[in-house]
């Protein structure tokens, strides 16, 4: 029964973290019709700049707090320069273009940090275990559902219960019209591009304890990410929460018995589900 | 888009080019790989470019028609045509799966599901330890010989001789595209590219050609595979990863989209700027990924039409005007 429960928690947790990468790339794309195949570069980035804050700072809080606010900095910058132009362009031009920021992402981190992975060291107070009868469990995983929980508790009531979030979604079904109410669409579009690649920071920073930080682990999140949209369905938000979760137990239960096939049992799982439901699971057609 | 140069120019072109690209970069083996690559470029520009489909699924064509031609090369004493027939057909059978199941869903979606599928191919193979060896690939990779009834064999195991071997190919290959997508079925692709709604309607079935031209792609992708694994003698893991969808693609752009000639190019110069900047900055990627922003941003159709704006300025300067339709 334990060894269940140790599996569920594992599941929700790395679900949560792929529900953070997928919600930012899903809001993007639902509000702004704009596709990020840089999004993955940008959680890499986000574990490097919680390194870097960590080992000038010596504080793991200081590097999970600053880290998303370097990487929204950054997305300011580039929204400014590059991803302004792109809005009206056709999808395979946006792909092209951010796969273009992804390998200067790449090339720049492999060419500043090198191609040892970093590691980052959880603090005394969250490294430890819990213990329940027979069952232990890392402080650190629980930390994460704890902190993702929140995050998409606030991103929720942020994105449903405020003025600001009734004009995102508003922006997400007609732009124009929106621009026509007199709201200043393209500060919107900014702020949410800075807010979708700041999510996807705060997931990088969150998994560098565990995963450790190198510059390929944004490939590998890219592909994670898509699925979780493909899965749940492109521009929803509890769609990326459903398919981060189902795809975090997908890959928690396979490596109870099969730890080498994860990876094939999550892109399986994916294609069975859009053989049955093409738009996703809750998506729009 | 429809080319009117006569199929023969376009036949002279191509054998120019394959005699004269060792001579001009004084390596049969960097040529090889010109040629190689500029074959799977084509399988690209073939989705991306004709039919607007963007696959990020080539690596599993490409890996797939190495790790085939591979393990039957190393396992069975067979012929050189066999090999290429059963790269061939493997490349097709992925390739239309993969179309089966990601032109369910148009745009965005179809990108993803390429790209899952690229992936899901890469942890398999990754898997497959007995059949691709794993993370280790296949080692000693011999170059099988060409067996006909009544001559004597022929082999490729010199870098002249296997370079030969790949202009053939490349050059039967390529006649075979522009053949394709010049052909009323290729029209009928543009057709969908340029809006895929109307063309359903005035009664193609637009699902069977997407799904066709997946096969021609699989099948040059699987080709191009093959031969780099034999040119190699190696057929590594990292065929089938997704870095190798990347380097395809970009060529592909860079060359310029919606042009065979133009993936041509392409392969070329980012083969040749890779031969030579790697060797100054093992960083050199970073610059590539500029310089795709700046083709995507300034000059979309590539290196090929940006150069035949050249020469048609060139033209005008010098007096030479030609009469031309467009």
């Amino acid at each position: 029964m334990s060894l269940y429960l140790f599996q569920i928690l594992n599941g929700v947790g790395l679900g949560m973290i792929y529900f953070l990468m997928g919600v930012g790339l899903t809001i993007i794309f639902g509000m702004m019709n704009f596709v990020n195949f840089a999004h993955g570069a940008f959680y890499a980035l986000g574990a490097y700049a919680c390194y870097v804050v960590m080992s000038i700072t010596g504080s793991f809080w200081a590097g999970l707090v600053l880290a998303p606010i370097c990487i929204g900095i950054l997305a300011l910058g580039i929204e400014k320069v590059l991803v302004r132009r792109l809005y009206a362009v056709d999808h395979s031009i946006q792909i092209l273009i951010t796969i273009g920021v992804m390998m200067m992402i790449r090339e720049g981190t492999l060419l500043i940090w090198g191609t040892v992975p970093k590691s980052i060291r959880v603090p005394e107070l969250l490294a430890g275990i819990v213990a329940f009868d027979d069952f232990v469990y890392p402080v650190y995983r629980l930390f994460i559902v704890g902190v993702t929980a929140l995050i998409g508790i606030g991103l929720w009531l942020l994105l449903e219960k405020t003025r600001f979030g009734m004009v995102i979604r508003a922006g997400s079904e007609r732009p124009h019209m929106v621009a026509l109410l007199g709201i200043n669409i393209d500060k919107l579009f900014s702020m949410t591009f800075i807010g979708g690649v700041a999510l996807a920071g705060v997931a990088g920073a969150l998994i560098a304890p565990i995963r450790g930080v190198d510059a390929f682990m944004g490939v590998e999140a890219l592909g994670i990410a898509f699925v979780v949209v493909v899965i749940g369905g492109m521009g929803s938000f509890s769609g990326a929460l459903i398919g981060g979760l189902i795809v975090g137990l997908v890959q928690s239960f396979t490596s109870g018995f099969w730890p080498a096939g994860t990876n094939v049992m999550i892109y399986s799982v994916m294609a069975l589900i859009i053989m049955f439901r093409p738009n996703g699971l809750l998506g729009r057609a | 888009m429809q080319n009117t140069t006569p199929f023969k120019t376009y036949a002279m072109g191509l054998i120019a080019f394959v005699i004269l690209l060792p001579l001009l970069i004084h390596s049969q083996v960097l040529a090889t790989e010109i040629l190689i690559f500029a074959m799977a470029a084509i399988g690209c520009n073939l989705l991306l470019g004709y039919s607007g489909l963007l696959s990020f699924g080539q690596s599993l064509f490409f890996g797939g028609g190495a790790y085939a031609a591979s393990i039957l090369s190393i396992n069975f004493d067979v012929s050189l045509l066999t090999v290429i027939g059963f790269t061939l057909i493997v490349g097709i059978a992925l390739a239309v799966l993969v179309g089966f199941f990601s032109i369910r869903r148009q745009g965005i979606y179809f990108v993803m599901i390429t790209l899952a599928f690229g992936q899901l191919g890469y942890y398999a193979a990754f898997l497959a330890e007995d059949f691709t060896g794993g993370e280790d690939g296949l080692l000693d990779v011999p170059r099988v010989a060409l067996k006909l009834p009544f001559l004597p064999d022929v082999h490729f195991d010199t870098d002249i001789s296997f370079y030969i071997l790949t202009s053939v190919l490349f050059v039967l290959s390529v006649m075979l595209m522009q053949l394709v997508v010049n052909s009323p079925f290729g029209s009928v692709l543009q057709a969908i590219r340029q809006n895929e709604n109307r063309a359903e309607a005035i009664g193609y079935r637009v699902k069977l050609y997407k799904i066709a031209i997946f096969a021609f792609s699989g099948a040059i992708t699987a080709l191009s595979g093959a031969l780099y694994a034999l040119m190699l003698n190696f057929a590594p893991l990292s065929n089938i990863d997704i870095e190798i969808s990347e380097t395809i693609l970009f060529m592909c752009v860079l060359g310029g989209l919606g042009s065979i000639f133009g993936s041509i190019v392409g392969a070329a110069v980012f083969l040749l700027a890779s031969d030579f900047l790697s060797e100054l900055w093992p960083r050199w990627m970073l610059i590539l990924g500029f310089l795709v922003i700046l083709v995507m941003l300034y000059a979309r159709g590539g290196l090929w039409a940006s150069l035949m704006i050249m020469l048609e300025r060139a033209k005008e300067i010098l007096g030479i005007k030609e009469k031309h339709n467009v």
